[in-house]
């Protein structure tokens, strides 16, 4: 039973991160119709954005990730303005295979900028965490940054905790802005029907800029949470972003609470295979946790082409 | 009287012969830069930026993982560090009237065995050998062209198969232990210094690194009546997010020991996350486990009080002649990471092949490949002197353990040096295809 709820714990912070990113990609596609496929670079960037003002320039942490989210969005922005506002008009799949050259692009400028080695959000939590219902170990030797292990509790670290706490409120905050903001209704009637809106007076290039700059901003979120991890992140941690893909499959790719609820189901399913398929099914074979993904967005799919909270297409004939 | 005119006889009679002598020896010192049969790569032109300039150039060629691939960071101190070493081979003169170049000829790989293939078929028509083939994989690719080409390789590798000549068709110039031999002599010590284990366990990435380790260590339980719980195969965390998975069966498991042959950032994480769940036992890392960027991480502590680094060769701690020359090559300042030691130590073999070669009057790529049998290779101390051409001996070769250490340049202090293998096991093939 500890086991399972650490198991849990640890998923619902991986579906946390997953969500954060998963959102990126909903609230594009549904400002623009396009799946941006360099959210991931966002994402790397954030990491090294902290990495940069908390660990080289030795600025605290919360600075470090108020920067690392403005400049994530600043820099999703531009690149909306550059390479994908021309694209405007266009077929979506042509825009979509823009942002692949993005993310190609992007890949070259952040191995650069990250180096080859690892590079960690330079966060205050390390390996600390909570022990619920147990008693702490008693260490023979004390070690430097590690805590004394929870015997017959639940270990719950807190960057765990950070990742389910920082995407709850960033996610309720979004929630919040889209529904009570005059800027979140203009999003919300241009993804409805783009030229009824622009009819209305609502500026498609601002939104279309707004919404790379909210993706930008959760991506590099996600980022700063993913740089928490205890060996840190190397430049090709942005390949990790492309777990949100199946996330908002089976969530649905025009829904915010699909991508959340996505997200989760995919964080719990890859922690949930990693503990138990090992004795449960080794036949299955070494990480089998990274087909688990694919394997429930092919069972939704089948059962619900749309996602579980995306909207039906209904095409008259 | 008699003496005298008997000394001025002596003279008459020496100094003919003294002049004959001086003037032989004069024709010989000529006569071994203008008698050396010069092959494909070898030019009398000197090369680009030459040290010598009255000299020829031998032209290497370098595939390597500088720029996109996994080894990157390791490959392009690698690379530092052979430019490094044939700098000072041709500061002291270069080889037989021949300066060294392996920058024309430096191509990234990024680590792809296609990309390998491409830049390999690129440079081989211009260079005598290849001073660095980084990879298993991908040096295999091309081994059939490098046999029928007599293109004789340094490896930047430590698979089991580069021992034997019918994996690496004698072709490959390997130094040090292998990655399979490595779980022996790591082993081998830790029972030494912390009892032997009942139960182990290995977690890597399947192929010629992980499985090659795995191998070994499980050669190493059998003939030690120790039981391997578990082979864990694992990945990049670019592929699987993280290492939860092996983390949750070394804490299912429990083992005494766990042996690790990822990727540094995978080690670490590893480490600190069994550790702070309540692991007690403790990590033996392969050679490329260890960065000293960990130093910068939360597992740094993990790290320092239950892993411990086994490497081939001296450390940058080491006092061997050739860690002093490396040292120097720096004048003060450090290299990124330990790949920086490894490009020079691995450039060794190589240029004792091109002085055997160039000694007996030919710098061709069939005159380089028959003279490895029997080459005598001197490692300055970084590792013991070899003989080429057989297998080498198992209880010669020998490792380095270190435990990490942030005051220690580069991160990791030896605590044992020139540890061997005190366990004999099967070793007279590849422990593991790649």
């Amino acid at each position: 039973m500890i086991e399972l709820l650490d198991t849990i714990v640890r998923g619902t912070g991986l579906g946390a991160l997953y969500a954060l990113i998963a959102i990126g990609f909903v609230i594009i596609f549904r400002a623009t119709g396009v799946l941006n496929f360099a959210q991931p670079i966002f994402m790397i960037f954030g990491t090294y954005m902290s990495y940069l003002v908390a660990v080289q320039w030795g600025l605290p942490f919360p600075v470090a990730v108020v920067i690392a989210v403005c400049a994530g969005a600043l820099v999703a922005m531009a690149c909306e303005r550059v390479a994908l506002r021309p694209m405007v008009g266009r077929p979506p799949f042509s825009a979509a295979l823009v942002t692949v050259g993005l993310f190609a692009a992007g890949l070259v400028v952040t191995t650069k900028l990250i180096g080859h080695g690892v590079i960690t959000s330079g966060d205050p939590w390390g390996l600390s965490n909570f022990c619920l219902g147990g008693e702490r170990r008693e260490m023979a030797v004390a070690i430097t940054g590690v805590p004394a292990a929870c015997d017959g509790g639940v270990s719950i670290a807190h960057t765990d905790l950070a990742k389910i706490i920082a995407a709850t409120l960033a996610i309720a905050a979004l929630g919040w802005w889209l529904t009570r903001s005059r800027y979140g209704l203009a999003m919300r009637a241009t993804a409805s029907d783009p030229e009824v809106a622009m009819a209305q007076g609502i500026s498609a290039g601002k939104v279309f800029a707004l919404s790379w700059g909210i993706a930008g901003a959760f991506a590099a979120l996600a980022g700063v949470l993913l740089g928490t991890a205890p060996g840190g992140v190397a430049a090709l941690g942005a390949l990790i972003a492309l777990k949100a893909i199946p996330a908002i499959i089976v969530g649905g790719l025009d829904s915010v609470k699909g991508a959340v609820v996505g997200g989760l189901i995919v964080g719990l399913s890859e922690a949930l295979t990693k503990t138990y398929q090992p004795g449960i099914a080794p036949w299955l074979g070494s990480n089998f946790d990274i087909v688990m993904p694919y394997l429930i967005m092919l069972v939704v799919l089948m059962i619900r082409p749309q996602g579980l909270f995306g909207t039906k297409e209904v095409q008259r004939v | 009287m008699r003496s005298r005119s008997r000394r001025w006889g002596t003279a008459l009679v020496a100094a003919p012969a003294i002049l004959a002598l001086a003037a032989a020896t004069a024709c010989t010192a000529v006569d071994d830069e203008e008698d050396v049969t010069a092959g494909v790569g070898v030019t009398e032109e000197p090369c680009p930026d030459a040290v010598n300039a009255d000299n020829g150039c031998i032209y290497l060629g370098v595939l390597s993982d500088l720029e996109g691939g996994p080894f990157a960071e390791l490959g392009a101190q690698i690379q530092q560090g052979q430019l490094a070493f044939w700098r000072s081979v041709n500061e002291d003169g270069g080889i037989a009237g021949y300066d060294v170049d392996i920058s024309r000829y430096t191509r990234n790989t990024a680590y792809s065995v296609d990309q390998h293939a491409t830049e390999y078929q690129d440079i081989e028509p211009h260079v005598l050998a290849l001073a660095m083939s980084l990879g298993t994989p991908q040096t295999e690719s091309v081994l059939a062209s490098m046999d029928s080409s007599n293109l004789v390789a340094v490896p930047g590798s430590w698979w089991s198969g580069l021992h034997f000549d019918d994996a690496d068709r004698g072709l490959i110039l390997e130094s040090g232990y292998s990655y399979c031999t490595e779980s022996v002599i790591g082993l081998d010590w830790f029972s030494e210094e912390y009892g032997t284990p009942e139960t182990l366990l290995t977690v890597g990435y399947p192929g010629d690194y992980g499985s090659d380790s795995a191998v070994g260590a499980t050669r190493w339980a059998e003939a030690n009546d120790v039981e391997v719980l578990a082979q864990i195969d694992t990945a990049p965390n670019a592929m699987v997010q993280n290492q939860d998975a092996a983390v949750e069966q070394i804490l299912s498991q429990q083992p005494d020991v766990v042996l690790i042959a990822t990727a540094p950032g995978e080690a670490a994480e590893i480490v600190a996350k069994a550790v702070s769940r309540g692991y007690d036992g403790r990590f033996l890392g392969s050679v490329p486990t260890w960065n000293p960027r960990l130093l910068e991480t939360a597992a740094i502590g993990a790290l320092t009080a239950r892993y411990n680094h086994v490497g081939p060769w001296q450390g940058w701690d080491g006092d061997s002649a050739a860690l002093s020359a490396i040292r120097e090559s720096l004048d003060g300042r450090l290299p990124d990471n330990q790949g920086y030691i490894f490009g020079w130590v691995w450039s060794y073999p190589l240029k004792s092949l091109l002085e055997a070669a160039a000694d007996d009057g030919e710098l061709s790529r069939s005159a380089l490949r028959a003279a490895i049998d029997g080459l005598e290779v001197d490692y300055e101390g970084a590792l013991p002197n070899r003989t080429f051409g057989e297998p080498p001996a198992f209880d010669e070769m020998s490792a380095t353990i270190s435990v990490p250490d942030a005051e220690v340049e580069l991160g990791t202090r030896a605590i044992a040096d020139g540890v061997t293998a005190t366990t004999e096991v099967e070793y007279d093939a590849p422990c593991v295809q790649p």
